[in-house]
């Protein structure tokens, strides 16, 4: 990237953030809660894009890691007092990190449809594990708490508004972005990169594939499961559903919709996906699945490469 | 086409001690369900030789490569690579030992540029893990592999993708790829394959340059290209090694007229 490329990489990013944090202070109450939340589900379709996008694999388990990011930082709020944000997160993130080492090192043995049916699988037992171990998780009814503030307990701490709330997730989300951003582009993304183009020939050069692997999806899972402990500390309650393969399906969706192997893609994929979503609903009440699957076979169809680089070529004209 | 990146053995042995052998096999045996490709082939390679095998098709000579590699495992036999047991290591280990290979079909990164094909695969010796600086931060790799696309004639085509490049520049990509991860020994299936015969006798040329500083195992079928530039010939035929001698000896081996004459 050229010194002018940086430039208006940076200006870019400058103003979307500003924009996004500006968002809170025009937006009526409902709409706000959408944004912030776009941003959550954003980062949660952005660990996935880290496989999908960069290392070729399709995971179709993310939900696992971001519910255990959910239960994580609920673990954390319910039995610590008084609750800790921080802990919270680090709670959320071993927990995410836990589920996705285990589940990487049984996955990453398997390629292409094998990987993505064994994540859909462990995925599908830990919602099962969630759902019926009622006494710890809540079961059904989920467990709820309450949101602990934002400073160094004992010392200073100040209240979360939902517009400091936004604040925050977007700080969080801004911060992973660059984060990704650093290692897609560092010697292990580029071995990642390597993977997805030529697994036998990055092997053959002497790349320990599956360690890398296990690394991305670990990678990958941590960042899913700081996804999970913002939507924690946003809506204050941990469910089963967010276990269940519904948020994986549709994490993979963000990332086909906004353009894989891009970071932003995703993000853009999942507030299209969760507006569209949410106009179809109200003009097409309980049928909105069917205009919304419509649309979404029409987009891999003639854009498949999704909005980013649908956009992108369309500029390039 | 500039001087050659330094890519003389390291790990393994002294250099200067006349005809060590730095790579062997035992009794080398690979049966599949019923063929036998390979059976008990008794192979030693010296330091510093180029070493041509061949044969005719289906002799075993891919099969042979596969398990030097590490991409087959031998149903018996052993392989050792500088006194170590490598029969049972993978191709990722058995590169990190410095056993480096090219393919017969062309076998490269084709969506991403000439450069990155080469720095990849240098950079599997160093900073591997590194994680949180910009790839192109680290200067050594990059002009790492500029120097090996010197050397196999590729620096003008640095930035195009891969995929662009001619099938005769991506066969001399995919000799670049193996001589960036800085083998002690180089092992080319083929190298010629589908190359017109400019290209042929570019790319013999070139293998006789980087020769100077490597221990080369080179397979092909097509005795004539191998006849000027190999110290010495073994020909696989049947999985077993019908002759081994000098490239004038095996010309004469009237077994080996045989074999080949019947093709």
């Amino acid at each position: 990237m050229t010194k002018r490329d940086t430039r208006s990489f940076w200006i870019g990013f400058a103003v979307i953030v500003a924009l996004l944090a500006a968002a809170p202070l025009v937006l009526p109450p409902f709409w706000r809660h959408f944004v912030t939340e776009i941003l959550i589900w954003g980062l949660l379709a952005m660990s996935s894009d880290l496989l999908i996008g960069y290392t070729g694999l399709i995971s179709f388990g993310h939900s696992a890691f971001f519910g255990l990011g959910v239960y994580g930082a609920a673990a954390a709020l319910l039995l610590v007092a008084p609750p800790n944000l921080f802990l919270a997160i680090a709670l959320g993130l071993a927990a995410a990190a836990l589920v996705a080492g285990f589940v990487a090192f049984f996955s990453t043995r398997l390629r292409d449809i094998y990987f993505a049916i064994t994540t859909l699988i462990f995925s599908q037992i830990f919602y099962v594990i969630i759902f019926t171990w009622t006494s710890v998780t809540g079961g059904e009814n989920g467990l709820t708490f309450t949101r602990p503030g934002l400073g160094v307990p004992g010392l200073y701490v100040v209240r979360f508004t939902p517009t400091t709330m936004h604040w925050f997730v977007l700080a969080v989300v801004a911060l992973s972005y660059l984060v990704l951003r650093r290692i897609t582009r560092s010697p292990f993304g580029m071995v990642l990169q390597a993977i997805r183009e030529n697994e036998g020939r990055t092997r053959a050069i002497g790349y320990h594939v599956e360690h890398y692997k296990i690394v991305a999806v670990m990678l990958s899972g941590v960042f899913a499961g700081l996804a999970g402990v913002l939507y924690a500390l946003q809506n204050e309650f941990a469910a089963a559903d967010f276990v269940f393969f519904l948020v994986s399906g549709e994490t993979v969706i963000y990332n086909v919709m906004g353009g894989i192997g891009t970071l932003v893609g995703p993000i853009v994929g999942a507030a299209f996906f969760l507006l569209l979503r949410e106009a179809l609903s109200r003009f097409f009440t309980e049928y909105y699945l069917i205009p919304l699957g419509v649309i979404f076979i029409a987009m891999v169809i003639f854009m498949p490469q999704g909005l980013l680089g649908f956009a992108r070529r369309w500029l390039n004209r | 086409m500039g001087p050659l990146p330094d890519v003389r053995p390291s790990a393994v042995g002294g250099r200067g001690a006349a005809a060590t052998s730095v790579l062997r096999t035992e009794d080398l045996t690979v049966r599949f369900d019923g063929l036998t490709a390979l059976n008990g082939v008794n192979f030693e390679l010296q330091r510093g030789e180029l070493r041509a095998v061949i044969g005719p098709n289906g002799a075993g000579k891919s099969t042979f490569f596969n398990c030097l590699t590490g991409v087959l495992r031998p149903t018996a036999g052993r392989i050792l690579f500088g006194g170590d047991d490598i029969t049972d290591l993978g191709p990722d280990r058995i590169s990190q030992k410095g056993i480096a290979r090219s393919y017969q079909i062309t076998n490269i990164l084709p969506n991403v540029t000439t450069l990155e094909n080469v720095r990849i695969a240098a950079q599997s010796r160093r900073h591997r893990w590194s994680m949180l600086r910009h790839y192109r931060a680290y200067h050594d790799l990059i002009a790492e592999a500029e120097a090996v696309l010197d050397a196999v004639g590729l620096l003008m085509k640095a930035n195009e993708l891969a995929a662009n490049l001619s099938h005769g520049e991506q066969r001399n990509l995919e000799i670049g790829i193996a001589l960036a991860t800085k083998p002690t020994v180089l092992c080319l299936d083929e190298p010629t394959a589908g190359m017109s015969a400019a290209e042929t006798r570019d790319t013999m040329e070139l293998v006789r340059r980087i020769a100077k500083d490597l221990t080369i195992l080179i397979v092909e079928h097509d005795m004539q290209v191998v006849m000027g530039l190999a110290d010495r010939i073994t020909v696989l035929h049947y999985g077993q090694v019908l002759a081994e001698g000098a490239p004038a000896e095996i010309q004469r081996n009237p077994r080996v007229q045989e074999v080949y004459l019947k093709i």
